[in-house]
Formats: structure tokens, C-alpha cells, sequence
């Protein structure tokens, strides 16, 4: 679906059904230069099986209208107004890399409106190499493939995909190319708050789940496990799969979405 | 931007899309020949069905054979997705069919294949998508050509059997101006020649059946989704950027993006039309497109000595081969060599040209290109007869062409095969001046 939010034309992804505020909301938040697409069958179950999704492409990515915003807090008020915008109550937030940076300091905004937050292939704190920020700047070709290589992890380098006949670093090039990567990237680096919002939910009892990738090179496992600890969570690992986990491993991560986010609407 | 993977090509023709599969190690890709696969439960089921999670249900739908050579052949391609059909005209069949509606048009290049030429000029007009056919290198003729419900531009990379070179920036930039795609059927290029996509092209066909396979032992064929056309910025493509009723609503473009074609044909062709690629013949094609870079290498070398050798000939009128006076699109665009098909006229006509094939011994008079094997044809009498005379001229055809598909024997071989024909093409000729 399509709303204005700060005047731009703004795309929510909704698993393939109409979004219904009044079902419990599942937002998916992408990474850096990536878009709703990395969420399109974790999307479409949700939306089937009783839950609303609200997927949004951020400003200037994709099918998103706008300003790319440039730090992880603006990010973030941004997604609560186009949460209101939508007349959207209570949510569980759902975070891959940047777009958990986004769900950690979006969480403690929402208040007593947040239901639980879930990590995918992340870190409180996500440093990226200058040279990567600067060659995103000059040429985000080049950015987007120099992540890719490192973004997905070994089969799919050798041309793995968990939708028969598809290439997923294809179809990561071509998103990623078009989308303000230098910028998120930036605002990726810039923020040092994520520790602190983490320890701040996990005083405030909020529930939360971490699952991370055994082949991630972009925020590796003990990252995502000293994230784990400051959420006072456990983390679950998939073997399998490096950064782009969501993609890679839509089944695994799905499986431990639901089952987490099905345990808290219990 | 065209690439989909980080290893070269090489290494893409031979471990692309499989790994040693856990339960036994099989290093080479197993035939998985299974008509269906048993779900784990009915939710898996239902999840499957409503792509909810990537999988199989039904090889008709996709086969995990199958989907090797697809992601094999999307990565040398350098695109989003890959969908393998029965055969060459099948893939070209669902392109056409997911792109176009009744009332749609099409703009083709004159010189393609003759059944491709069939199917647009007589089959989808019965469903009343009709199509324009002109000189694809003259880009005013292409946009006079194209009108508001032009729904794709088509184009042989090599024409067949004219072998005239398409410009394919130059066209995919007229396309584009006027929110088009292209469609680019690229099998007497392969994907070691030429890649389309990188030089402009949005969708990609081969038929597999040709080099790619190369042993003559099976018919398949392939589209590959570049993912880098806009069909929501075009505004001329429902079939991808509205809700399909059938999935529920799916908005492929919406869900899928780059590889929102693919997922359509996935979709509603293979589940309504079900040209499905069989699994052995996936595992043979698996086999041929292992070496494809290598035969092709020979394949080349050996046509460049025959043009050559043919023009010395005393009985031989003419030889066409793009390197022959080539232009400056040709070279840029194949700068290992542009494909292993020539054609040839022989003094005396028709008749010396039918001398000509039926005096081959090593060389097999057949329906098809791209075999190992050395293959002639006379198209006239066979793959284009059914074109009007007329057709036949702007297709490049004279009564006196013949095709040959030069093929990776000793060219020793070849060329002494083909005096046998040339000197019975010449007895023709004696006979002729005689009467």
C-alpha cells in the first residue's frame, strides 16, 4: 500500500493482503540500500497467518518517495509517524542490520505501544569501513557488489537460492544500486546508541529475540551475541547462511520469527 | 549492472547453483526425476502454495534438477532470475505470453528464426496480439514501428540464418525511450559470445537444445530475467505491476521487483501452460553447458577457417559470416568471434546447392544448430519454408542459401567432407551449361 508520510509518496509492503490495523502488526525494517523485497515470504506468511505486516521502504529507496534520511534516530521517528500515519497501535518490530538500529531506537519512542523487537543479522553497534562509505559515494555499483561479496555467505556465493531458478545476488545488485546505500551506511556508522537501547528493553522486560547468521561477515556472530546479552536474550544461529539472512534462509528465520512472536501474543 | 555473480564464468558453467548435497555427496548434480515432493505438513503445503517459503511442489512447476541449470544459466547471463522451459520456442512462447494481453503488439526484427516468425506473424494473432517485423538495425524503422500498445521489442542477437548482427545498445535504447523492453532471443550467440543484458537487453531466451546442450541428444530452453527494466515506471505492464487474482492478489512487481518476470512465468505459465523442462533432460543439458566455453572456443575457430576456405572455392558463389566486412556494432559486441553459423550459396542455384548437401558424408542434413557435430540445412525447403517469398527476402533467404552449423571436428575433416559436396554441386553446374 501506499501513504504520505512527510508529504512522500511512501510504500508498505503488506505480505500480499490489505493491511489491517487491527490485527497485531509485524513491521519488517530492511538494511542499508535494501528494500521491503528482502522480506517477501517472511511477509506473505505473516499477512496470511492472522497478523498485519507493515514492511516500509524508507524514504528514497525503492518504491519510496522523499529525502534519504541520514541517522539512524531520524530513521526512526520517521517510521513512528508512518506507523501513525497508518493508525497503526501495538507492534512487534523486526530489525535485519541497519534496520535493527532503526527497531532498537524506534522501541523506546513506542513506549508501552512496542510488543517485542526480533534481530536478524546484526549488532548493537554496526562501525563500516570508511573506503566502503566513500566508494558507496562515488559509485554505489561498486559499494553494492563490494557488500554482496561480503553480505552473502558461501553457498549462495556459489549461486544457492531458496527460490528455485532465482539469483539472489542479482537481484541484490539491482535493488541496492538504486538505493541511497552511502547514506544508510553512513547513518549505520554514526550511531553509538544501540548498546544503551538494548540494556534500556531488556530493564524494561521487553520481549526480544536474536537470530543470527553462522557465515555473517558484515556483523559477525559474537557481535550479534554480545547484542544477545544486552538484550538479555539467548541468540539462535543459522549455520548456513551469512549476513543477508533473510533471504538466504527465509525458512529458518521464519520459523524462528514466528515462533518467538506467537509466543508473546500468547 | 548485469552481474548476479562473483565467479567467472568458467567456474559458473560448472558449479553455479549446485553444491555436493548433504545425504550422499553426489559431486555431480543428481537427477532428481520425482514428479512431486512430499510436504512435511499441511502447513508446509499451504506455505509452498502461497509462496510463503521457496520449494517444490510439482516438477511441472520446478524441479531441483531443473533449478541448477536455471540459476546456472541466469548467473552467466548476468540476471535477476531463470526459468527453463520444454524447448527454445516454448521460452520464447511464455515471454510473449507474460508480457502481452489481446489487443498487444510486438516489434520484431524481419530476419529471425522461421518458426519464431510463425508464431508471431500467424500463432498470437489468433489471440489478437499482432506484430510489425522491420530492419532492426534501422532505429527509425523501429520507432515508426512501435505504437501505444507496443508491448516489446524481439531481436535474434544473431539472426538466423540471415546472421545479421543486431545492435542491441542502439535498440534497447530506442526500446527504453519509449518505455519498451527487449527481448532478446540469443542462441547462436550463447552466453560465452555475447551477454544481451549487459549491452542493454531486459529479457534473454536461448534454446538449450543448441550449444548450450551441445550433444543433439535434448530439446530445452530458457528465459532469464535481467531485473533491470522499470515495468512500474513504463506504465504499460499490468500483468506485472497489478493484482493477480489467481495468487491471491499477487502484485509480482510489488513482491518481487527485479525478478518480477520470472516469478510471473513461474507463476501462470508453468502452472497454466506447463512447457516444463523434464529432469534428465536438465541433467544432459547440466552436462553439455560444462564445457560450453571450451567448444565454443573450437566452434569459432573452426567457422572463422571455414569462411575463409569456402571463399577460395572455385564452385562457391558467396559466404556470409558476420566477420565478413563487419560492422563496427559487430565487433564491439563480439570480440571473441561472432558464432559458429555461416551460410553459403554454390554456383548453380538451387539445384547445385541440394548437390552440395546430399553429397556430405561427415556433415548431417538436419533440423537443428549448435551440435558438436557439423550440421547443414537448407532453409528454403525446410525451417523457413513456410514464409512467403517475400518474407523470405527480408529474412535474408535465397533459394540458393545454406546454413551450416560449423562444428568442433578436425578441419581437415570438414573441409574434405565439404569438397565432396563442392564438386557435386559442380557436375550440377556442367550439367546445367550443357542443356
Amino acid at each position: 500500500m501506499y501513504i504520505q508520510v512527510d508529504n512522500a509518496q511512501t510504500f508498505i509492503a503488506t505480505g500480499g493482503k490489505p493491511f489491517d490495523a487491527t490485527l497485531p502488526t509485524v513491521v519488517l525494517l530492511h538494511g542499508s540500500g535494501t528494500d521491503h523485497r528482502g522480506w517477501a515470504l517472511q511477509a506473505r506468511w505473516f499477512a496470511f497467518h492472522g497478523y498485519s505486516v507493515f514492511a516500509p521502504d524508507f524514504p528514497a529507496h525503492s518504491l519510496s518517495e522523499g529525502e534519504a534520511l541520514t541517522s539512524i534516530e531520524l530513521m526512526a521517528a520517521w517510521l513512528i509517524r508512518a506507523l501513525d500515519t497508518a493508525k497503526v497501535d501495538k507492534v512487534h518490530l523486526v530489525g535485519h542490520s541497519q534496520g535493527f538500529l532503526v527497531a532498537l531506537e524506534a522501541a523506546i519512542l513506542l513506549g508501552d505501544r512496542l510488543k517485542s523487537v526480533t534481530a536478524l543479522a546484526t549488532a548493537s553497534a554496526i562501525p563500516v569501513n570508511a573506503a566502503l562509505i566513500e566508494t558507496a559515494q562515488t559509485n554505489p555499483k561498486a559499494a553494492a557488489e563490494m557488500m554482496l561479496r561480503w553480505g552473502f555467505g558461501n553457498h549462495h556465493q556459489y549461486g544457492a537460492s531458496a527460490v528455485p531458478g532465482m539469483q539472489p545476488i542479482g537481484i541484490g545488485l539491482r535493488i541496492m544500486a538504486n538505493n541511497p546505500l552511502a547514506i544508510d551506511l553512513a547513518a549505520c556508522n554514526a550511531y553509538t546508541q544501540g548498546s544503551e537501547k538494548a540494556r534500556q528493553l531488556a530493564k524494561l522486560g521487553c520481549p526480544s529475540c536474536v537470530i543470527l547468521a553462522g557465515q555473517d561477515r558484515m556483523t559477525p556472530k559474537k557481535e550479534g551475541l554480545k547484542l544477545a546479552q544486552e538484550l538479555n536474550t539467548s541468540a539462535q544461529v543459522v549455520n548456513e547462511a551469512g549476513h543477508m539472512l533473510p533471504m538466504e534462509a527465509p525458512k529458518q528465520s521464519l520459523n524462528l520469527m514466528k515462533k518467538f512472536i506467537q509466543s508473546v501474543e500468547k | 549492472m548485469s552481474k548476479s555473480s562473483f565467479l567467472g564464468a568458467d567456474t559458473i558453467a560448472l558449479h553455479s547453483g549446485y553444491q555436493p548435497e548433504s545425504d550422499h555427496g553426489s559431486r555431480a548434480v543428481p537427477i532428481y526425476q520425482t514428479t512431486s515432493y512430499v510436504f512435511d505438513s499441511v502447513d508446509e503445503a499451504s506455505a509452498l502454495f502461497n509462496v510463503e517459503q521457496g520449494g517444490h511442489i510439482y516438477s511441472r512447476i520446478t524441479n531441483p534438477t531443473v533449478a541448477v541449470l536455471e540459476q546456472r544459466l541466469a548467473a552467466l547471463e548476468g540476471g535477476a532470475g531463470a526459468v527453463c522451459t520444454a524447448s527454445g520456442m516454448s521460452a520464447l512462447f511464455v515471454s510473449f505470453f507474460s508480457l502481452c494481453s489481446a489487443g498487444d503488439h510486438i516489434v520484431s526484427a524481419a530476419q529471425i528464426y522461421g518458426s519464431t516468425a510463425t508464431l508471431l506473424k500467424h500463432s498470437l494473432k489468433r489471440f489478437n496480439i499482432d506484430c510489425t517485423f522491420v530492419d532492426i538495425n534501422d532505429q527509425k524503422a523501429v520507432v515508426n514501428a512501435i505504437q501505444d500498445n507496443t508491448k516489446l521489442v524481439f531481436c535474434e542477437s544473431i539472426g538466423n540464418p540471415g546472421l545479421a548482427v543486431s545492435n542491441l545498445p542502439a535498440i534497447a535504447e530506442t526500446a527504453h525511450a519509449h518505455g519498451i523492453p527487449l527481448v532478446v532471443d540469443a542462441t547462436f550467440a550463447t552466453p560465452y559470445l555475447n551477454n544481451p543484458i549487459e549491452h542493454g537487453a531486459d529479457v534473454v531466451v536461448h534454446s538449450v537444445t543448441k550449444w548450450i546442450g551441445g550433444h543433439g541428444v535434448a530439446v530445452g530452453g530458457v528465459v532469464i530475467d535481467g531485473g533491470n527494466f522499470d515495468w512500474l515506471k513504463s506504465g504499460r505492464f499490468p500483468t506485472l505491476t497489478q493484482p493477480y487474482e489467481p495468487f491471491h492478489g499477487m502484485n509480482f512487481w510489488e513482491e518481487f521487483g527485479p525478478a518480477a518476470l520470472a516469478m510471473r512465468i513461474r507463476c501462470e505459465s508453468m502452472r497454466d501452460i506447463g512447457a516444463a523442462m523434464t529432469p534428465h533432460n536438465a541433467f544432459l543439458l547440466l552436462q553439455g553447458l560444462e564445457t560450453l566455453n571450451l567448444r565454443m572456443q573450437q566452434h569459432v575457430s573452426n567457422a572463422l577457417a571455414m569462411v575463409t576456405w569456402l571463399q577460395q572455392q572455385d564452385a562457391v558463389a558467396w559466404v556470409n559470416h558476420p566477420s565478413i566486412n563487419p560492422d563496427s556494432h559487430t565487433q564491439a559486441l563480439f570480440p571473441k568471434g561472432a558464432g559458429s553459423m555461416l551460410t553459403f550459396g554454390v554456383k548453380g542455384g538451387r539445384d547445385a546447392g541440394a548437390a552440395f548437401i546430399d553429397a556430405l558424408q561427415l556433415s548431417s542434413n538436419l533440423a537443428n544448430v549448435g551440435d558438436s557435430r557439423t550440421l547443414v540445412l537448407h532453409p528454403g525447403s525446410t525451417t523457413h519454408s513456410r514464409l512467403s517469398e517475400k518474407d523470405l527476402i527480408a529474412a535474408g533467404i535465397g533459394a540458393d542459401l545454406i546454413r551450416v552449423s560449423v562444428g568442433i571436428e578436425d578441419l581437415k575433416d570438414i573441409q574434405a567432407d565439404f569438397n565432396l559436396g563442392l564438386r557435386a554441386a559442380a557436375k550440377v553446374v556442367a550439367i546445367q551449361a550443357e542443356a
